[in-house]
């Protein structure tokens, strides 16, 4: 079947109007040099049972949840806070006198009469017990559905706390109604750490400043991240936000570069601090050997010095020779095999490298929550529409701080830079998909089993939600979400780990007792052919 | 008792959302899809919890509201979303269950649901709309809801018939598995709602079904209203969500309701109930099983009496695994769950109340309450969902897990808690644990307490079988501590001590001691004040020590008997400890109870005991004690002496062979004990006692002895020479106050007045400062002779 047909195919069950919908957000690369337009962040269809979160989930569960050594208070009945506490798997550890609450789970926990009459007395009560007790630096209240509704200002609270603590307090109006997906939450939290903590310390950082930005420490990825930096002699500034802390958040505007790894959940920022500070950002990407080291490569451009580049190219070779043999071992393994990639805003496209290193083809991809840019490149941001749901989230409008504005490139060299490495720019998942793959963008369970069916991937990366839906059609699967308890993946090591998960997924034993659906269930075109099944 | 640490912050929730429950009973109705009203976040979360518990598909809709729908409703999205899933799944029913976002503004899914109907021209479809704001309950009201809801809607079919329903409680597909082999054990015929032995832990199938196999099917629903009787488990169900509540109101279907079958009573219960129902006989192949169970219970018994428990969850689980836990011997000392639940609180009062230890019972409560309590009350067990592995990994106190969710094992969809085998499989689980915790340390415990250091002899050696006892003891031996110790050191003179007066309580009455100027235990203003609680006690001692140089030594001698009120004692120690590892602990007591705090004294660190011993002799004893006060029992005369006497001897005995240094205090009396003395320094000094310190008594007026005349200072120094051939001498004694500050020598208790006292001034405005005087008098009189 020809891969349109395919898609034809998969769409074939919806009613017009979702099969007009949902066939915007497919596509089927093409080599025809022209761009193709996909349609993402866009409200999702209901009852379609999609895969996305909430504008809460992105903004207290993804970004603001792994900062330590805040207290994060969730406003709200209990349900919102609960299903954020310890699920994300992104790791932390406490070096001195930190403080690290990441174990804990805060709520007002809204009771009938606080939706009646109001919950900010609650709210104001619950700070107040938690700066007593915890004595934390700073606290983060983060609105859930009713928080809004209801009329309770927790902008106000925040400010009044503040002020009466001495500490810093912010409050996120993040309802989960809010835009179509967790991305208005990740928007949101970039938009109050820029304007409340971003630029509040004067730490100067060591030679070569980075802050790595959009990573979240799953399965320690940051810390194996840091490891390979910290060796070449770089200094790491702040992680946003996996194992990272307000402390360190405060001097970000401090750094020398910006490292952007997820684009999708922190690009607010890395451009905001670029206008503000001067700063420029670079992406990057950490999951693969191939991209680990030209991303190592492409940060040696950037500071341009003999002795860096020399040893960005020793780290390399060091690491690479305890790889190689083996990493060559598992590619013969895994060689040949074909895989979904289903995954958040950006691993959907960075994995993919990760697979090529071992062998495996991505057939097809999509992202649960991106934007058009995370598949399309950075050029097509003018001409997205802006529509009411994204209209509702502040554009934070940030002024060059003239005080604390460095310049770190000269605008020759920076356009010299940018033709060779991606400076301040990310040119998407569709470019470096091959010809004739397909990319589809929110993908839900019917379109999951349906692809599935037809395409009869070798494994599918996804996350919990869809994992027991495909491993129950006989179809290996794996959360790239919380890694399956695993982890790392990033970097040298980490692509070692995952090659060695993957191993032993595609061989676990007991696929021989399962058979795969389109080995009893005959294809529709099977069928002609053959006669019989 | 309060059943959260905070008022209005919950910290570590020990419950979930009312939509969460709904889903869970909407999983055990055939070819069913649910849709959850709200944005589309809560079906997310929702599904991503049950997923990783079940390992299956767990597929709901989400009407996936935006802002728009916010402030225009909901309708179109909800009628769009009923739509898209019976066009991808062709479900025969559909629950449609709310959330905070709409129930906030006021969607009335009913309404909204009918006209649907009415549009589409779905009149046969059956949907089931249930309110469940996220604020209005837990997962367990949620639960309930669901199948109340669901009865409403569908059971319409009055015609009688045999079969009887059996409402399942919110257990794991195993269990209904095995709750439903127990049924057909019976040979009956039965409806069970619901039914979530396939839909969530489904069979591997060569073909994949969108919506699981399994559950019970809308014609069963249907037949509900003419079923011969209900079998609801459910006994702290609000009757309002109670769905046989339903059945009997409005068809007549008589309602039984009994416990979830955990444990061999409830398990009884449910077999019996059956029977009952249905006529039939217990089938002999359970009367084995329970047989079984029961040799079993006999069987590890002599593990499971060192269990104490912390059991959490949801209100009908929590319920069964008390039971359990109370038949074999486990004891629980917190019981907890999140929901507001009054009926739990109810049905294990009467269980309860028997114990001879008192056990917190919380709901409304979070994991940090459980937590402290879990600590304090020293529990070695916690019996819950994997919640509880934030307080494991805390406290090392081990976890068995049971309930919903467990997401940090596999497998416990199919674990089986429920009828004689599964409590004997669960029972087996919890005396596993705590074997396997015993295990870890025996063979180091008891090579330290018999082997290390002296291997001729077995007899145990001081330092070994404290640091057995209390590991933190031992940094500094106690030789050390006796160096530093001004009491039991004359040399140690610079030193400081301070008296905690934390225990105004007193079990015995001797004559030298006034009644009029007792103990200050009586509740009158002015007295009590100074009286400090445990976290008082600890305020205090932090500001003594940041402003007394030398302070080595914290002593709790009163003002009533350290051992009386040993809760307070105990506390004040323990929390003392955990500020400071180095202070020295002493303890001054009148001996009574020490053979049943001896463990703990040591456990806590006490490393110097006073027992104050005036009579070996009953005869003579009876004539100084008035009465004693033990075990319940108030004795006089000889009875009480002699009590008083073997207490303190043994315990003399136990903590001088434990390492404890053990000084003696004898009130000399003229005309009463004088030429006993000797007798008595002998005795103690064959217990072990380090040294004696012989007093003259002080006629305290207001005292029965107040009439006698005092030892001269030369008979006291004669007496101390002569009893110095047996046993070491204390010469410098002060004779102190329970709050005693400062050196021997310098007193500065005066100082330190106020100091830990002031949170109780701030709540009681009757104490004023010019009692204190009095307080002073009554003090000495009681301190003088002890």
């Amino acid at each position: 079947m020809e891969r349109n047909q395919i898609v034809e195919k998969v769409l074939e069950k919806y009613p017009a109007r979702v099969y007009k919908n949902r066939k915007a957000h497919m596509l089927v690369k093409e080599n025809t040099g022209e761009n193709q337009k996909i349609q993402a962040n866009t409200r999702t269809v209901p009852g379609i049972i999609t895969n996305r979160g909430c504008c809460y989930a992105g903004c207290k569960g993804v970004v603001l949840g792994p900062l330590k050594d805040m207290v994060h208070i969730v406003h709200g009945p209990i349900g919102c806070a609960y299903y954020t506490w310890g699920t994300r798997r992104n790791k932390a550890k406490q070096v001195g006198d930190e403080k690290n609450f990441l174990n804990y789970c805060f709520s007002t926990d809204m009771q009938e009469s606080d939706i009646v009459f109001g919950g900010e007395k609650k709210l104001k009560q619950a700070i107040q017990e938690a700066v007593e007790i915890f004595n934390p630096q700073a606290i983060s209240i983060s609105a859930t559905c009713p928080v809004g509704l209801i009329g309770d200002d927790i902008n106000a609270v925040a400010a009044e706390a503040e002020k009466l603590y001495g500490i810093k307090v912010m409050a996120f109006n993040c309802e989960g109604y809010k835009g179509v997906s967790q991305s208005a939450g990740h928007h949101i939290a970039n938009n109050a750490l820029m304007k409340h903590v971003i630029g509040m310390g004067q730490v100067q950082p060591a030679q070569y400043a980075v802050n790595i930005l959009g990573e979240y420490n799953i399965g320690g990825d940051g810390w194996e991240i840091s490891r390979v930096l910290e060796k070449i002699g770089y200094h790491i500034v702040t992680i946003m936000t996996g194992d990272g802390s307000y402390e360190t958040l405060k001097n970000a505007h401090k750094a020398d570069l910006n490292l952007v790894q997820c684009h999708r959940s922190i690009n607010y920022i890395a451009e905001m601090i670029e206008e503000k500070y001067g700063t420029p950002w670079l992406k990057v990407n950490f999951l693969g050997l191939s991209s680990t080291i030209e991303t190592l490569r492409d940060m040696a451009k950037y500071f341009d010095d003999p002795a860096l580049t020399r040893r960005t190219e020793e780290v390399i070779a060091e690491e690479m020779v305890e790889l190689e043999g083996v990493m060559r071992y598992y590619k013969e393994k895994l060689e040949g095999r074909t895989a979904f990639l289903f995954v958040g805003g950006s691993r959907a496209h960075h994995y993919q490298v990760l697979l090529k290193d071992l062998g495996v083809e991505t057939v097809m991809a999509g992202y649960e929550f991106a934007h058009r840019d995370d598949y399309e490149g950075r050029e097509v941001i003018p001409d997205i529409k802006v529509d009411a749901d994204s209209k509702n989230i502040e554009e934070l409008k940030v002024e060059k701080d003239e005080k604390n504005y460095r310049v770190h490139l000269s605008p020759e060299k920076y356009e010299q830079l940018k033709k060779e490495i991606p400076l301040s720019y990310y040119g998407g998942m569709i470019k470096e998909m091959r010809d004739n793959s397909i990319l589809v963008d929110d993908l839900n369970h019917h379109e999951t089993e349906a692809f599935v069916k037809i395409l009869k991937p070798d494994m599918f990366f996804s996350g919990i939600k869809d994992k027991y839906v495909i491993q129950k059609m006989g179809v290996y699967s794996k959360q790239l979400h919380s890694y399956d308890y695993s982890g790392p993946y990033a970097a040298f090591k980490g692509a070692l780990n995952f090659a060695k998960d993957l191993d032993m997924g595609v061989y676990t034993p007991g696929w021989k007792y399962v058979t795969a659906p389109w080995k009893t269930e005959p294809m529709l075109e099977g069928m002609l052919i053959g006669g019989e099944n | 008792m309060k059943n959260r640490n905070f008022v209005n912050l919950s910290v570590n929730p020990c419950k979930m959302c009312m939509p969460m429950g709904a889903a869970l009973a909407f999983k055990g109705i055939e070819n069913s899809m649910m849709l959850l009203h709200g944005s589309q976040g809560c079906s997310t979360y929702i599904r991503r919890h049950m997923a990783t518990h079940f390992n299956e598909p767990v597929d709901i809709g989400s009407s996936s509201l935006t802002e728009q729908g916010t402030v225009y409703g909901g309708a179109e999205n909800l009628k769009k979303a009923i739509k898209n899933v019976i066009k991808l799944y062709n479900p025969e029913v559909i629950g449609v269950a709310t959330t905070c976002l709409a129930e906030t503004i006021g969607e009335d899914i009913a309404h909204i649901t009918d006209e649907f109907k009415a549009q589409e021209d779905l009149r046969h479809l059956p949907i089931i709309p249930v309110p469940t704001p996220g604020y209005g309950g837990t997962q367990f009201e949620g639960y309930y809801a669901v199948l109340r809801k669901a009865v409403q809607v569908l059971a319409r079919d009055r015609a009688k018939h045999r079969k009887i329903n059996v409402i399942a409680s919110h257990l794991n597909p195993g269990d209904i598995r095995h709750i439903k082999g127990i049924l057909d054990l019976f040979k009956i015929e039965y409806i069970l709602l619901p039914d979530i032995s396939r839909t969530l832990d489904g069979p591997y199938a060569e073909k994949y079904r969108r919506i699981s196999a399994g559950g019970t099917t809308i014609e069963d629903i249907r037949c509900m209203a003419g079923a011969a009787a209900t079998v609801e488990m459910g006994l702290t169900v609000d009757q309002k969500y109670s769905p046989g509540r339903y059945l009997e109101e409005r068809f007549g279907v008589p309602l039984h309701q009994c416990a979830v079958p955990i444990g061999l009573a409830n398990t009884d219960a449910f077999v019996n109930l059956i029977s009952r129902v249905t006529g039939k006989l217990v089938p002999a192949r359970l009367k084995e099983r329970r047989g079984r169970y029961i040799d079993a219970m006999i069987d590890s018994h002599k593990h499971n009496g060192q269990g104490r428990a912390v059991i959490f969850g949801e209100p009908e689980l929590v319920y069964g695994i008390t039971d359990l836990c109370l038949e074999n011997g486990v004891k629980p000392v917190v019981i907890a769950t999140g929901a507001k639940n009054n009926r739990l609180k109810e049905l294990l009062k009467a269980g309860l109340d028997n114990m001879e230890e008192k056990c917190v019972l919380l709901d409304d409560t979070d994991f940090e309450t459980i937590q402290k309590y879990a600590k304090d009350l020293r529990a070695n067990l916690l019996i819950g969902n994997s919640d509880g592995k934030w307080i494991e990994e805390k406290e090392g106190i081990p976890l068995v897990r049971i309930g919903f969710p467990v997401h940090d094992r596999i497998g416990a969809q199919r674990k089986v808690s429920t009828g004689y085998e599964g409590s004997m499989g669960f029972m087996d689980a919890i005396t596993n644990t705590i074997l396997e915790n015993k295990e870890k340390a025996y063979r180091k415990t008891m090579y330290r307490k018999y082997y290390k250091g002296d291997k001729k002899t077995e007899k145990m050696t001081v330092k070994t079988t404290l640091k057995a006892l209390n590991p933190v003891a031992g940094r500094k031996s106690n030789e050390e501590k006796t160096a530093a110790h001004p009491c039991y050191h004359p040399g140690a003179g610079e030193c400081a001590r301070m008296h905690l007066p934390v225990a105004p309580k007193c079990n015995i009455s001797c004559n030298y001691c006034s009644r009029k100027y007792d103990c200050p235990n009586e509740s009158r203003p002015g007295v009590t004040s100074e009286v400090l609680t445990p976290g008082q006690a600890l305020e205090k001692y932090i500001e003594v020590k940041s402003k007394v140089e030398h302070l080595t030594v914290v002593g709790i001698a009163g003002p009533g008997d350290a051992l009386a009120d040993f809760e307070n004692t105990r506390k004040t120690l323990a929390l003392i400890r955990g500020e400071d590892p180095e202070v020295t602990f002493c303890l001054s007591t009148n001996g009574l109870m020490l053979p049943f705090y001896a463990n703990d004294l040591i456990r806590a660190g006490v490393s110097h005991v006073t027992v104050t011993v005036n009579a070996i002799d009953t005869a003579i004893g009876a004539k100084i004690y008035k009465n004693v006060r033990y075990l319940g029992n108030r004795l006089e005369g000889e009875a009480a002496a002699k009590v008083l006497r073997d207490n303190q001897l043994a315990g003399l005995r136990y903590l001088s062979s434990a390492g404890v240094v053990c000084k003696v205090n004898i009130v000399m009396i003229q005309g009463v004990n004088d030429s006993h003395v000797p007798e008595v320094v002998k005795t103690v000094k064959k217990c072990g006692a380090f040294m004696t310190n012989i007093m003259g008594m002080i006629p305290a007026p207001g005292s029965v002895f107040e009439g006698l005349p005092a030892i001269g200072d030369k008979a006291l120094h004669e007496m101390r020479k002569q009893c110095e051939k047996d046993i070491k001498q204390m010469y410098h004694c002060r004779q102190c106050r329970a709050d005693a500050i400062g050196t021997l020598d310098n007193d500065r208790s005066g100082d330190f007045r106020n100091t830990g006292c002031h949170v109780a001034e701030r709540v009681n405005d009757r104490q004023k400062p010019a009692k204190l005087s009095e307080r002073e008098k009554a003090c000495t009189g009681c301190a003088v002779n002890r």
